[in-house]
């Protein structure tokens, strides 16, 4: 069999990937748990010999070398999760709604609305991102929650909108169907039938939209770099910006903000994958 | 896994009859589609507009007032050296970026097709750097980079392959947007690499039973049967390459901290428009940018895109 002869090749090859996706993310966490002298050992030491927590302390505000990095990362913590879970919902209500309008019924300029939504999916962030600040700034709407989760929303529905679109073409017309017989509503088959069948596909969306929030950085760093509304991503950046703060505590932050994706790759994985092919085959 | 072939056979079954509805429900439609529409009208249509308009407009917060001026800031960003000098840098991201991670998405791509033991937690594992926010990345991989305590220097040294520590980001041009593209190509790699498995997972299998009937060599059925076959999912991964790579900022923001060395596009966009305030100049480039991303994705798919028919 010419498969054996390759098997120590694809052994290598699974090692090579492994290493490659993982090492980063394990070398931050091993710097994250030494004492600043541990990482900056010549040759550096491959395992946290200690598990050193001080780190993590400090940026949280707690114990003796907390001054340093006045402590942000808290506060940062909870703006990235109520802009990235805001974001979400709100993303998500609208474009299940719309996308079973576009994908099950028939109204006039329908395809050109299409069109014009996905059409949106092309745009860089270039096309928007002046314009997006001056508009927020006339509306008062800079530093707050509610900017932010607006900009995220208009940035991610169309993306969104195409995952539920394509989720709502491959479900067989044929219940709906039965059921309009029947005298449902157009409203009741939406809530009753087609929503509980398509949920798979809403997750999908939703761990999408929600790492996308996550990972968001020019826009936040445009429209809230103060403490009250700047997420991880944007504290993290001032955090390595400023020399003074050692390498250990900077990996800590990192760790945090990595620590929340890692989960939901980890355990909803499928969803993410079922996603991302959702949302660009066709 | 199971859930990219439900897709792929769900594909096939193409379009349904539209749902009949029954009378008063016609406003309906509209009232469904009416959030989302305002949304992307108010949001990303309505700004695009004013990229589009504001490129042809003085507007600079140090010299007020606006007014218009044709191309004018045309000709101040392409006689700005450092603008020119992110033009070049930013070909170069593209270039790296789009081969690296197509190849490595590729490579992944076939080393997942076959079922194994664990390829499933192996899969999760991949996905896990396209997860991850650019910055963090950027900020963990300088810490890799470092000069002075990196354990790529470390390692390299160890394994006699540099003989002194080496400045990764920051001194040559190429070298530095090399490592820095690196590690955007650490992100998009899974992606590529997804979009090439639900490709691979879509060929039929009797065509490498017959591959291996007539005797072909694996490296024969790559080359004849997988490479053609995946042109659909490679034309996405090479146009989500080609699209974030035109706009790698995160990694650029952090790795090269305002140096021209490794600007980009899009760091020398936010420079101009948030550093100088000189939002005209800043529309200019943003429409620059804009147009070249979406021609550049139309070429591309439509290079490479053929459909595929089993």
């Amino acid at each position: 069999m010419k498969r054996s002869r390759y098997g120590w090749l694809r052994v290598v090859g699974i090692g090579v990937l492994l290493l490659w996706s993982l090492f980063p993310v394990y070398w931050a966490l091993n710097t994250s748990l030494m004492t600043n002298a541990q990482a900056q050992s010549s040759p550096p030491s491959f395992f946290p010999t200690h598990f050193v927590f001080s780190n993590y302390e400090a940026i949280f505000g707690f114990g003796p070398s907390s001054a340093s990095t006045a402590g942000g990362i808290g506060r940062a913590l909870l703006n990235s999760s109520v802009e990235s879970l805001g974001a979400t919902v709100l993303t998500l209500v609208l474009a299940t709604i719309g996308a079973y309008a576009f994908a099950r019924l028939r109204f006039r300029f329908q395809g050109f609305l299409f069109y014009v939504v996905i059409a949106t999916l092309t745009l860089p962030v270039y096309a928007t991102l002046i314009p997006i600040y001056t508009i927020l700034t006339k509306l008062g709407l800079v530093n707050t929650y509610l900017g932010i989760i607006l900009v995220y929303t208009s940035g991610f529905l169309p993306l969104a909108m195409w995952i539920m679109y394509n989720m709502f073409q491959a479900l067989p017309a044929s219940i709906e169907e039965a059921a309009s017989i029947d005298g449902a509503t157009t409203l009741q088959i939406f809530r009753r039938i087609v929503l509980p069948i398509v949920r798979p596909g809403m997750a999908a969306a939703a761990i999408i939209t929600f790492l996308f929030g996550w990972g968001q950085f020019i826009f936040p760093l445009v429209l809230g770099s103060t403490n009250s509304t700047e997420p991880l991503t944007v504290a993290l950046s001032a955090l390595s910006g400023r020399h003074v703060v050692p390498y250990t505590m900077i990996n800590a932050a990192a760790i945090v903000a990595i620590a929340v994706p890692a989960v939901i790759v980890f355990f909803l994985n499928r969803y993410i994958v079922d996603g991302i092919v959702a949302g660009s085959v066709k | 896994m199971s859930a990219l072939r439900r897709r792929a056979e769900r594909a096939k079954t193409g379009r349904s009859q539209a749902i009949r509805r029954g009378r008063g429900e016609t406003a309906l439609p509209y009232a469904m589609v009416a959030p989302l529409l305002v949304f992307i009208g108010a949001l990303a249509l309505y700004p695009t507009v004013l990229t589009a308009y504001g490129a042809f407009v003085h507007n600079d917060a140090l010299d007020p007032p606006n007014h218009f001026t044709g191309f004018g800031n045309f000709q101040s960003v392409f006689s700005n050296s450092q603008v020119r000098q992110s033009f070049e840098n930013t070909g170069l991201y593209v270039v790296f970026g789009v081969l690296l991670s197509v190849g490595l998405g590729i490579f992944f791509g076939l080393l997942l097709q076959r079922r194994f033991r664990g390829r499933g937690i192996v899969l999760a594992l991949m996905v896990l750097p396209w997860a991850l926010p650019g910055v963090v990345e950027g900020v963990i991989w300088s810490w890799i980079y470092d000069p002075t305590f990196g354990v790529l220097n470390s390692t390299l040294k160890s394994a006699h392959v540099i003989s002194t520590y080496q400045l990764w980001v920051g001194t040559h041009q190429i070298e530095s947007i090399f490592f820095i593209s690196l590690v955007q190509v650490w992100q998009i790699t899974p992606l590529a690499a997804i979009l090439v498995l639900a490709s691979l997972q879509a060929i039929p299998s009797e065509l490498y039973e017959a591959a291996n009937v007539d005797g072909a060599t694996t490296w024969q059925q790559i080359k004849r049967i997988t490479l053609p076959l995946i042109r659909p999912g490679l034309a996405i991964a090479v146009v989500e390459g080609l699209v974030m790579s035109l706009n790698i900022f995160d990694q650029v923001y952090v790795l090269n901290a305002g140096a021209t060395t490794a600007s980009s596009l899009m760091s020398e966009t936010y420079q101009i428009a948030f550093g100088n305030l000189n939002f005209g100049q800043g529309y200019a480039l943003s429409l620059l940018a804009t147009v070249t991303t979406i021609a550049l994705s139309l070429l591309a798919v439509k290079l490479i895109y053929r459909r595929v028919e089993f």
